[in-house]
């Protein structure tokens, strides 16, 4: 009876072990071969050179700057979308916005792209810009900082709402500073989440960002803006050993960025998983 | 089913011509007559008339009617499920955070509808305080606690001043006044409640609405909590739900049965009666009510 739950217990941090391995492995590699093929570029030119003189720098503050677009965009209707749907919309209206979160959440980038093109690009006569990459970008991660929020004020206990109304709290005043800080760290999450998305997204971008080799302004109109992913997707497909070491190095650059962001967000969630710290919920 | 008379006013009738409630006729229903209770302690907190509440299609409570006093300890006692909690929740409008309730019939608070058409349940909740089940802090520090609200409500006078003078009111400061910057998780299940019962008297409420306050705790912290609502009965009104049939005959001076009706269909709450809470133990008009306190029921 005893060996046989030792065989057991064995066999499933065998399983457990090799689960792990069959997650990290792939990673560790892609971020090896990556860093590897990147080797003959790297170097503190890649950071002050423009993508005409093989650098890309444009390129980095390109992609920040549509960071922090999605972040005030995606971020701030995101976020009030969730709190909407998870304290304040009516039971119907709750129906009706998920479908159509759902249905959004659902949407191929390269279509969300497209429909940018057509609208934005065009139509709107925004020309490829600024903010017709970040509308676009932040319609794809939209749903998903929704979602995030939606559930992470719904977890909440009910009780702290009891709590708040029974002092005659207003139910604004609640939601920001009796419900937020238990939510915070589960919407901190999906803002990162979304950012680390956006990082690695080329599809959205390729109809509405365009591209330059000059630095990247805060016009929001009719200037192109440069990125990583589009310096990765259009060097690969260029001749010769230099140019793909830059396609390998914008590459890695993009996955330092989504490092970072997941570190700065694990720290945030700590602190705010620390103001809460047992609260059973 | 015993009928209940219902309470109503008689501006004409004297003090004197009602019968004196303690010395009622067994037989009679224990409604003590309004004009006297007038007279002997001020006008009603809350008046309620034939309310009756719905969880959506299910009626939770049916035809109650019954008057709180002020200063006065009102105790609310049945059987699981017989609508305590509902009917308590109803005195401060917390059921309209429950989608789907309903109510009918009226309640009156301090002589004004609570369910008026203008009346704003955010104001009306300010006066009136709430204690629940479980301990329930927010996930802040001992002294936000307690300062959130009277800071939040722009309230007069010091802030440190009237955390203090809570905590003392809820016979915590000695506790807790050199760590007031502590989560409100480091206190044990008793401190906690104490906690809450601070951060409900912070915003200075005419009434304390208390549900099972002492359910979580040891007998020592329920001891606590008892001593402290008989020092708080002084200046507010408090309504308690309790299970703890000693606990109501020890703090409350009116009380109130409850139970669960199955006569028209379906599990509703009912009220039986209400009376001093001497008479209600010693001496209960209804037989539901002795069989519930001698322990025959439920
Ligand atoms: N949120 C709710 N939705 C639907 N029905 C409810 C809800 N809360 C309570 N009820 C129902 O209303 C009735 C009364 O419940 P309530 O909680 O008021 O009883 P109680 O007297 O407080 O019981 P206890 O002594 O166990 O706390 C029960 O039948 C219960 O199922
Ligand atoms: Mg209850």
């Amino acid at each position: 009876m005893r060996r046989r739950r030792r065989f057991l217990d064995l066999t499933f941090w065998g399983l457990a072990l090799l689960a792990f391995v069959c997650i990290a492995l792939p990673s560790l590699s892609i971020v090896g071969s990556v860093i590897h093929q990147a080797v003959p570029v790297l170097g503190w030119s890649l950071f002050t050179q423009r993508t005409n003189a093989l650098g890309i720098e444009n390129a980095i503050l390109g992609s920040l700057l549509l960071l922090v677009g999605v972040l005030v965009v995606a971020g701030t209707i995101g976020v009030a979308g969730g709190v909407y749907l998870a304290e304040f919309a009516p039971a119907r209206l709750q129906r009706f916005l998920r479908f159509f979160s759902d249905v959004l959440a659902g949407m191929p980038s390269i279509v969300v792209g497209y429909i940018g093109y057509v609208t934005l690009v065009v139509a709107f006569h925004w020309g490829f810009s600024l903010l017709a990459a970040v509308v676009a970008l932040s319609v794809l991660v939209l749903p998903y900082i929704v979602k995030t929020t939606e559930v992470s004020f719904r977890q909440v206990p009910t009780t702290l709402r009891e709590a708040a109304a029974g002092l005659g709290l207003p139910r604004s005043k609640t939601v920001w500073r009796i419900l937020l800080p238990p939510a915070a760290s589960g919407v901190i999450s999906g803002l990162i989440v979304a950012l680390a998305i956006s990082t690695g997204e080329l599809a959205p971008l390729l109809f509405t960002a365009g591209f330059s080799d000059q630095n990247p302004t805060l016009q929001l109109l009719h200037h192109q803006v440069p990125y990583l992913t589009s310096v990765t997707f259009t060097d690969l497909a260029l001749p010769g050993a230099r140019a793909h070491a830059t396609a390998a190095a914008a590459a890695a650059v993009s996955l330092a960025i989504v490092v970072i962001l997941i570190a700065a967000g694990r720290l945030m969630t700590v602190r705010a998983r620390r103001a809460t710290r047992g609260m059973a919920l | 089913m015993t009928e209940l008379p219902s309470i109503r006013v008689g501006p004409s009738r004297s003090p004197a011509s009602g019968p004196q409630e303690d010395k009622l006729p067994s037989s009679e229903p224990s409604v003590s007559d309004p004009a006297e209770v007038e007279a002997t302690h001020g006008p009603s907190v809350f008046r309620v008339e034939n309310l009756f509440f719905y969880y959506g299609d299910h009626l939770a409570l049916r035809d109650i009617t019954l008057d709180i006093r002020p200063r006065e300890i009102t105790s609310l006692i049945g059987p699981s499920g017989c609508g305590k909690t509902t009917f308590i929740r109803c005195l401060n409008r917390l059921n309209d955070l429950i989608p789907g309730t309903r109510l009918e019939g009226r309640v009156e608070f301090d002589g004004e509808s609570l369910y008026g058409p203008d009346v704003r349940a955010i104001e009306l909740r300010r006066r009136i305080g709430m204690v629940f089940q479980k301990p329930n802090p927010f996930p802040k520090s001992i002294y936000e606690n307690v300062a959130l609200a009277p800071r939040m409500n722009r309230m007069k006078g010091n802030l440190d001043d009237v955390v203090e003078e809570s905590l003392v009111r809820a016979a915590l400061w000695d506790e807790v006044k050199d760590k007031l910057r502590a989560s409100a998780f480091s206190l044990s299940g008793g401190q906690q409640q104490r906690l809450c019962i601070a951060r409900a008297i912070a915003v200075r409420p005419e009434v304390i609405l208390m549900d099972e306050p002492c359910s979580a705790l040891d007998p020592v912290a329920t001891f606590r909590i008892e001593e402290l609502m008989e020092d708080l009965k002084n200046d507010y009104t408090i309504v308690i739900v309790t299970h703890n049939m000693q606990q109501a005959a020890r703090v409350s001076d009116r009380t109130a049965f409850f139970t669960v009706d199955t006569s028209q269909g379906g599990r509703t709450g009912v009220m039986v009666e209400i009376g001093a809470t001497s008479k209600i133990f010693t001496a209960p008009s209804d037989q539901r009510t002795e069989d519930y306190i001698t322990g025959r029921f439920g």
